[in-house]
């Protein structure tokens, strides 16, 4: 009797509290949420964390707070970010670098972009193109080729710092062309565009964003972009992978992550509210000015995109031997 | 010309629509007082409202923004005069003789003489800006990394008469700021330098809490030490007005300044931070009593606030003619464009010219609207000194923690000050200039990553530095003026120095 008591006792308690999880997946959210953005205000990955938190707002009325944690490559921002509560009211903005790129570039990362993290949504593509100075004379990728080819140290190359996605998408691009660019690296990437644009150096991978202007005046000349597909906004411009050196992919993205641990419920409502703001046509538009290419998709296809990225860098860091500690 | 004045006109159209008039306003008031609060300064004040310019059309986040920005630069001084603590980088020297002139009882004039220098200062940059900006942004363009090592150099050589005390001390103070800006990832390799394993000291020490540190908290507590309390100040109306000799000590650094500010305020990459150190040491030079400087000298005063916001300004002519930043705090300007979906480029000016003159036009503006607030405001603020200082102290102390941490919601920054309090506490115990530090800090990182891009650029040939006309000009005018200081060193004749009473302190 007394095991059969406890038996149904404890078959109410787990009753209470699964209901208990379930309604508070429905009132999810209750109270003001915090999204971190681990670089500083700006770039990329605050417009776009902005604009999701901007939009998570509008469809549940609760303030989303919005957390500059910039430094070290947005590792701190991702690590203040994996000790966030477990609830689902703190959530980060990760992308490329600090969550597939950064495991196999820093030894002694803070966190594991896998085990710490439940991947909600992935949010947008930001593509990179690879841009040269006028002067160059290279009007596409497979006239580029031989001449980087030719010598060592005929060109050069400017980058945001060693082991940024500029650097690695350029080291990419010297093992597959079996090509030795110079590198010269920058403290970010508007200096290093800059003397591109002047000439000080002869090319660089950027975002097609900051070069689309200067290409508009032929100040610079973008030879390719960096994904596997065209970019929708500029479809002229042909991808590298399709001029000259097959497979080449770098693909920037950026997408939200919630600490390990949040539950399932929770995850889905904040995927299919991020989801449904990716389709509205204002996001759409504002994306669209600059270029970037929403992504949306299941919790489950970010998770297999960040797992496959992971092992994608590892290979080029490997190939392209760079290293860095933190 | 006529053109100019059209679209002049028409910028002024755009800036006096009651709305954009307003936020013009709005980010003066904002920026005069994040600039107030220590440890903030423009980068961080911009950089925090950026978000709430989101909502609004680009041409106002824009007027809003540039507001804040030159108002921090104005803001910055005032706490530099009267409280020894740098907003930024670029006030530090304002702190040195700014500082001893409100221990004279002499606030006023400082702070009055920081807003004219401003406004001079920033009116002068607006009209380079609207005339010139397309050549001169194809100038500044030529400046490339060789270009830079030069002119950081010539900065380092800037060393030699910018502190009043012993020049071995000097050279010791400088050298610790060079070694703090070791700290850090290296950008070339990747690898991080005497970071301990703290994450956080990856990006480097930070100019501003090591500046509030070493300027603020350490006079705090050496004001604490002292066995009487300071006398609290009571200003009197007409301790408050500029004296004729006052303006007339003035004129010259403050056009010098802003001549000086401009023109390196247009060259892409950090370096407006040293034009305020620059302008010091040319000042100093130029003076007839360089002893005065660091005991209260108003030129001291005049020429660097003059210096760094004419260089502000010249942060604006890449930037708009170009699309380029020049710095962080630009960048985050271009960025709050960006958002709106206008791609910043050298198309700028002629694709936005509402947005250009607009601009331009609410610099104007700005600049009056500055000196009109802060001129009159100069009593109020010395009032704040009638604060007795066990109440005033305290408080400020608060003020540097809160300002330091928000800059980028680290812990670390606020210990960073914290150490640096008591680093300059003890140095300045021993008579140690602090200002050396802050240059070898500014310098240091910069200087070393010129010249790794240049000799990465050069394949590690030396001679990129002298093949670069522009290069070679600025390291032989470095060497001069290495030539002068190391003179007396060599023909053991009287050094400025000595012949004014300096070098004692070097037995």
């Amino acid at each position: 009797m007394k095991t059969f008591a406890s038996t149904v006792y404890l078959g109410f308690s787990m009753l209470i509290w699964a209901s208990c999880g379930l309604a508070q997946a429905q009132q999810f959210p209750a109270k003001p949420m915090k999204l971190i953005v681990p670089f500083a205000p700006g770039g990329p990955n605050d417009i776009l964390g902005r604009l999701v938190g901007q939009k998570l707002t509008e469809q549940w009325g609760q303030q989303v707070i919005v957390e500059n944690r910039g430094g070290a490559g947005g590792t701190i921002g991702l690590e203040a970010a994996a000790r966030l509560p477990k609830d689902g009211y703190g959530i980060a903005m990760g992308g490329t670098s600090n969550l597939a790129v950064a495991p196999s570039l820093y030894e002694k990362l803070s966190y594991d972009p896998v085990k710490d993290f439940t991947p909600v949504i992935n949010v947008a593509l930001v593509p990179y193109a690879l841009a040269v100075n006028p002067t160059v004379p290279a009007k596409s990728v497979r006239e580029l080729v031989p001449i980087a080819a030719k010598k060592a140290g005929y060109l050069s190359y400017g980058s945001s710092g060693m082991g940024s996605m500029s650097s690695l998408a350029a080291e990419l691009f010297n093992a597959m062309a079996k090509s030795d660019v110079l590198h010269v690296p920058y403290k970010g990437t508007a200096p290093a565009l800059t003397d591109v644009v002047s000439g000080q150096i002869d090319m660089m991978f950027a975002d097609l964003s900051l070069i689309k202007p200067h290409a508009a005046v032929g100040k610079l000349r973008t030879v390719g972009v960096t994904s596997a597909k065209r970019v929708v906004s500029s479809p002229e411009i042909p991808t590298i992978a399709e001029s000259g050196l097959p497979g080449y992919d770098i693909s920037p993205w950026f997408g939200v992550v919630a600490p390990e641990g949040v539950p399932k419920a929770v995850v889905t409502r904040l995927n299919a509210a991020i989801a449904s703001s990716l389709k509205s046509a204002d996001v759409i538009q504002r994306l669209g000015a600059l270029g970037y290419e929403p992504i949306g998709g299941s919790p489950e296809q970010f998770t297999a995109t960040i797992k496959s990225d992971i092992g994608k860098y590892a290979k080029i860091v490997k190939t392209a031997g760079i290293k860095a500690d933190l | 010309m006529g053109e100019t004045f059209n679209s002049l006109m028409m910028g002024f159209s755009v800036a006096f629509q009651p709305e954009v008039l307003m936020y013009a306003f709005f980010g003066c008031i904002i920026g005069t007082l994040v600039g107030m609060m220590p440890g903030l300064g423009p980068l961080a004040g911009i950089s925090l409202l950026l978000p709430a310019t989101f909502g609004l059309n680009p041409i106002i986040a824009i007027v809003l923004l540039a507001g804040v920005y030159y108002g921090a630069m104005y803001g910055g001084s005032t706490t530099s005069i009267l409280m020894r603590i740098p907003g930024e980088a670029a006030s530090v020297m304002t702190c040195v003789d700014g500082y001893a002139m409100t221990q004279q009882g002499r606030a006023g004039p400082a702070l009055a003489i920081a807003a004219i220098g401003s406004f001079f200062a920033g009116t002068f940059g607006v009209i380079g800006l609207m005339l010139m900006a397309p050549t001169l942004a194809s100038f500044a363009l030529r400046f490339g990394p060789p270009e830079y090592t030069a002119l950081l150099l010539m900065g380092l050589f800037v060393l030699a008469y910018m502190s009043g005390g012993s020049m071995l001390k000097t050279l010791a103070m400088a050298v610790l700021g060079l070694l703090l800006g070791m700290i850090g990832i290296d950008v070339m390799s990747g690898y991080t330098r005497f970071s301990f394993d703290i994450v956080e000291l990856g990006d480097g020490v930070g100019i501003v809490p090591v500046a509030v540190g070493l300027f603020g908290i350490s006079e705090i507590l050496l004001t604490a030490g002292q066995v009487d309390p300071p006398k609290v100040q009571q200003p009197t109306l007409r301790q408050l007005i500029p004296t004729k000799a006052d303006l007339k000590l003035s004129v010259g650094p403050i056009m010098r300044g802003s001549l000086l500010g401009f023109m390196i305020g247009i060259i892409p990459g950090s370096a407006h931070i040293i034009s305020s150190f620059v302008s010091y040491g040319i000042e100093r030079r130029l003076s007839k009593h360089p002893e005065r400087f660091g005991n209260g000298a108003i030129e001291g005063v005049a020429g660097p606030e003059s210096a760094n916001n004419a260089a502000a300004t010249g942060a604006f002519v890449p930037m708009l003619a170009l699309g380029i930043p020049t710095g962080p705090v630009t960048a985050v300007m271009l960025a709050a464009i960006m958002v709106h979906g206008i791609l910043p480029g050298p198309m700028l000016i002629q694709q936005q010219p509402d947005l250009f003159w607009g601009f331009v036009a609410s610099m104007y503006v700005g600049n009056v609207v500055l000196l009109v607030l802060n001129l009159p405001m100069v009593g109020l603020f010395v009032n704040l000194l009638r604060i007795p200082y066990a109440y005033l102290y305290p408080c400020i102390l608060a003020f540097c923690i809160l300002g330091c941490y928000s800059v980028s919601n680290s812990t670390m920054d606020v210990w960073i000050m914290l150490v640096m309090g008591g680093v300059g506490y003890v140095l300045r115990k021993f008579g140690y200039d602090l200002a050396p530090v802050a240059l070898g800090l500014v310098l240091g990182p910069m200087l070393e990553l010129s010249l790794r891009q240049s000799l990465a650029m050069s394949g590690g040939d030396y001679a990129i530095f002298v093949q670069r006309p522009i290069a070679v000009t600025m390291l032989v005018m470095g060497l001069i003026l290495l030539g002068l200081a190391l003179k007396p060193l060599i023909f053991k004749s009287k050094d400025w120095r000595s012949s004014v009473g300096l070098d004692k302190t070097i037995d």
